[in-house]
């Protein structure tokens, strides 16, 4: 009994602490194991790294009601946790990956507002066919009052339901974790672009301007990839279903950022390896 | 420089507008299919003794079932565009190929999904396939034929950086995303619960118990098509068709103001506008449908 009670996982928010110094020194191995082989990529696999962390972060912001949203069961966007944010997020990769040329600050704060729009006009869109379509007031299961109008909850929320559409808070937290993914995502997509538009001309012998399609779209297929892990990684640390930053399941997330950090960091070499071992060889 | 920038507008217009009907087309031909969340009580309501014949064709959300589509028929038409295949035709070609495939994740999605019901009693309706894999394979050739046009729009004449097929994908999760979002309320509340109250949820204890009997006969999911068409498909058109139109606008005609940084104000004035719409739209709700006579206490 208490073997199998020593081998549970950690309960709600907390963190366990064995696995996550393993994950951290594992972590620490990875940024070794890439300063060693390649000292000049260091600074974009710590870039991936943070960006894999904003994205894990973001992801618990976004308002996620899955099946029971459809049916006016549960507050929330009717899909599911990682599928809501890759959508907002890519979409903000797409914008960032076009300005791309003004440099990292404006091309990442590019790909926030892209993922930030996607998801306010979605969150929007939301509310609208709850209530012009199904005649629904917005109304969350989790808290009495919103946290942002001070509106109260309880007495909108129709009989035998957990609550139903999106409150402010909700869609606010949207809007936030579509920054916060449209960012991540950018920044990543800019981290493996600067290795490869480095490694790639040695690879190849070739131009910078030659070999810029495959550094192009080995960096966004690799920032599609690493948004997907941690999207993932996020979801499962929700586990279902969340209405935001309101929720009790928002305290969660310290452990999801570990987690995004240590699979970023391996994500990251692996990406990085691609370009890098095929020099020594 | 203006002729640029209006050449940009109208291609920007021309891609807001094909997202649109993308955007209809997905939402109708999921809900035609129960591709998204409320499959749930396709699935389940065999289970709780509602035997139905609505078609059941999900083998995965709708975003990476998009994505996939969406990256396959953008693929296709980029081999074909090496190919120097007239591009219109190259389009074509690979939105119907990708299509193609949407048809034999359909099939095997009803018969492994429907079969896996046979313990509660529920028959594999053959005609059901027939006569829905057809209509969803029409609605999901629309949808990947209008997002894998835009996509070659903006790769193609916007000067998008990434190639067609990351484009496919990218936008196919994107479609999926908001086309569920938008789209299953509607789909899963006001039509598979037609028998519950307007105006209020699905109680939890109603779950499976879904409407199985149309004017006539038995309800399919034709009659589900018919009905979502009428706004759940509209709207998710619109949902996308406005993200993909605002993003390119604010980039097309801002980008080049400030180093960047226009596009990124304008980006958060659009945001800020849709924040007050929404709360418009909350308030709205709160003062003219009222509270509902019975108040129920927040779970936590």
């Amino acid at each position: 009994m208490s073997a199998l009670g020593a081998a549970k996982p950690a309960a709600g928010g907390a963190i366990d602490p064995v696995s996550s110094v393993v994950g951290l020194v594992l972590a620490v191995i990875f940024i070794g194991i890439v300063f060693v082989l390649a000292p000049a990529a260091l600074f974009p696999l710590l870039g991936i790294i943070l960006g894999g962390v904003l994205i894990g972060f973001g992801v618990h912001f976004v308002p996620v009601g899955g099946a029971p949203a459809a049916m006016g069961q549960a507050p929330g966007i009717a899909t599911g946790v990682a599928m809501l944010a890759a959508g907002a997020g890519l979409a903000g990769l797409f914008g960032g990956a076009w300005a791309a040329e003004l440099g990292v600050v404006v091309a990442t704060v590019t790909g926030a507002i892209g993922g930030g729009l996607m998801m306010a006009v979605t969150c929007l869109m939301v509310n609208v066919i709850y209530v012009f379509g199904m005649g629904i007031p917005a109304a969350s299961g989790k808290v009495t009052k919103d946290p942002l109008t001070g509106d109260t909850q309880a007495e909108y929320k129709s009989q035998g339901t957990e609550g139903h559409g999106l409150p402010f808070i909700s869609f606010v937290g949207g809007v936030v974790g579509g920054l916060f993914g449209g960012g991540g995502g950018t920044l990543i997509y800019l981290m493996l672009l600067q290795v490869y538009e480095q490694y790639l001309p040695v690879i190849f012998n070739a131009k910078v301007e030659e070999i810029m399609p495959v550094a192009v779209s080995l960096a966004g297929i690799f920032a599609i990839g690493l948004f997907l892990v941690n999207a993932v990684l996020a979801a499962y640390n929700i586990t279902g279903t969340i209405e935001g930053p309101h929720d009790p399941k928002f305290k969660r997330f310290p452990r999801a950022i570990v987690a995004s950090l240590v699979a970023s960091a391996l994500c990251g070499l692996v990406a990085i390896l691609i370009v890098v071992v095929n020099l020594n060889i | 420089m203006v002729e640029n920038i209006v050449f940009g507008i109208g291609i920007t217009a021309l891609a807001g507008a094909l997202a649109a009907v993308a955007g209809a087309a997905e939402d109708t031909e999921s809900d035609i299919g129960s591709q998204g969340d409320p499959n749930s009580q396709v699935q389940l309501a065999p289970q709780m003794g509602f035997i139905h014949r609505i078609f059941n064709k999900a083998v995965a959300g709708e975003p990476p079932a998009y994505g996939l589509w969406c990256a396959l028929g953008a693929g296709l038409a980029w081999i074909f565009l090496i190919k120097d295949i007239n591009p219109i035709l190259a389009l074509i070609l690979g939105a119907t190929i990708a299509t193609f495939v949407q048809g034999v994740y359909a099939t095997s999605g009803y018969l492994g999904r429907t079969a896996s019901l046979a313990k509660f009693g529920q028959p594999v309706y053959i005609d059901i396939l027939k006569s829905m894999l057809s209509v969803t394979m029409a609605h999901a050739f629309v949808a990947i034929f209008t997002t894998v046009a835009m996509c070659y729009l903006m790769n193609a004449v916007l000067g998008h950086p990434f190639p067609l097929p990351i484009l496919g994908l990218i936008w196919g999760i994107a479609l999926g995303a908001a086309g569920s979002a938008t789209g299953n309320p509607f789909y899963g509340k006001e039509r598979q619960y037609q028998n519950q109250k307007f105006g209020a949820g699905v109680p939890i204890s109603a779950s499976g118990n879904i409407v199985r009997y149309a004017e006539a006969g038995q309800r399919n999911s034709l009659d589900n098509g018919w009905f979502s068409a009428k706004l759940g498909g509209p709207a998710s058109g619109i949902c996308f068709g406005l993200i993909v139109f605002l993003e390119l606008w604010r980039t097309i005609l801002f980008e080049h103001i400030a180093a960047g940084w226009g596009a990124i104000i304008v980006g958060l004035a659009v945001i800020l506008v849709f924040v007050v719409i929404d709360r418009w739209v909350e308030v709205y709700a709160r003062k003219n449908y009222g509270p509902y006579t019975v108040a129920e206490e927040a779970s936590s």
